[in-house]
């Protein structure tokens, strides 16, 4: 019984893991610091959002989210849309803000 | 130094092809308001409040004082406006506006008295790039007391390209001028822009040796 316990417990963590995740967008007109505010702050107003980033060097927007949730590409765009901006692709990792923020710095040397 | 009309001219001319000219921006973004306020060599000055519900309009109200250098006639205008973003191009790696604005006040003059209601209306091209950056922008102010319009040029390069997180700096070259008797010519300043997040200050001297300044707050 104990070890079935420790075996559903594995497979719940494990499920969340996988469901937990990073969703990375390329947006056009990201030029101005001040302007791109308003998409960290519309986007940190969702329940599903755990941090943002936003990177204006790679014209890239991520949004961590929280364990087992998602965002729809539909509110995405609208976000970004009611900041000003246009989305040019939507794609999904595994990859933490850490370890984004770490390769934008390679990728930016 | 040229006359603003002839900058006005050459910018014109520059830009056909391009996709537009950047200033501070009338519109946040949706559910953000904004505050600016202005202290223009001591013949202009004017702060604005505005809420934009969505990403394309604000609105709000401001006040502008003008104090002309030629006569010391002063005109006080207190009014409420609409902003609104009739086309936005979000390139790759720039971002160009043209927004247009209309409203209507009141005005107080030292020359008549009373107060004369008042319309205005006028508009911003702005184009930018995170290193460079050019607006220019015309309002037109128009009561039984008074006509007047100021047109504004500005012209901005970057020491480098700032990331969202970092504080960014501009080198700003401004030209403005203005019709009816308020400014003697064209006005030019060098200003120094810096902003970080929701926070944007600028300010230098003209060529009269007139302190030009400016603050924006975004949330």
């Amino acid at each position: 019984m104990f070890r079935k316990l420790i075996l559903l417990g594995l497979l719940f963590s494990a499920s969340v893991v996988a469901q937990a995740g990073t969703i990375e967008m390329k947006v056009n007109g990201l030029v101005c610091a001040f302007c791109a505010q308003g998409i960290d702050k519309i986007l940190r107003k969702h329940p599903a959002t755990a941090d943002v980033l936003v990177s204006l060097e790679d014209r890239l927007v991520a949004v961590e989210t929280r364990d087992g949730r998602d965002i729809d590409d539909a509110d995405l765009r609208k976000a970004l849309t009611d900041s000003g901006y246009d989305v040019k692709s939507i794609k999904r990792t595994q990859n933490s803000l850490d370890a984004i923020r770490e390769r934008l710095k390679k990728q930016d040397r | 130094m040229p006359s603003l009309s002839s900058a006005l001219r050459i910018l014109a001319l520059a830009a056909i092809g391009a996709p537009a000219i950047a200033q501070a921006k009338p519109i946040a973004y949706a559910n953000g308001t904004t505050i600016m306020g202005e202290y223009g060599a001591g013949t202009m000055n004017e702060l604005q409040l505005f809420y934009a519900p969505r990403y394309f309009y604000s609105a709000g109200v401001g006040h502008l004082a003008l104090q002309s250098d030629l006569d010391g006639r002063t005109r006080d205008i207190t009014y409420a406006r609409l902003n609104y973003l009739l086309k936005r191009w979000n390139l790759e790696a720039a971002q160009a506006n043209v927004f247009a604005w209309g409203g209507a006040g009141a005005a107080h003059t030292n020359q008549t008295s009373g107060d004369h209601f008042v319309w205005h209306a006028g508009f911003q091209a702005d184009y930018e790039t995170r290193r460079v950056y050019g607006s220019v922008k015309s309002e037109l102010h128009e009561s039984s007391a008074f006509s007047h319009r100021i047109d504004t040029l500005q012209l901005g390069a970057a020491p480098y390209a700032h990331d969202y997180e970092d504080l960014a700096t501009w080198f700003v070259v401004q030209g403005r001028q203005g019709t009816g008797t308020i400014f003697d010519g064209t006005e030019w300043a060098m200003l120094l822009r810096l902003f970080k997040g929701g926070g944007w200050l600028e300010a230098g001297v003209t060529t009269d040796g007139k302190v030009q300044a400016m603050f924006m707050i975004n949330f």
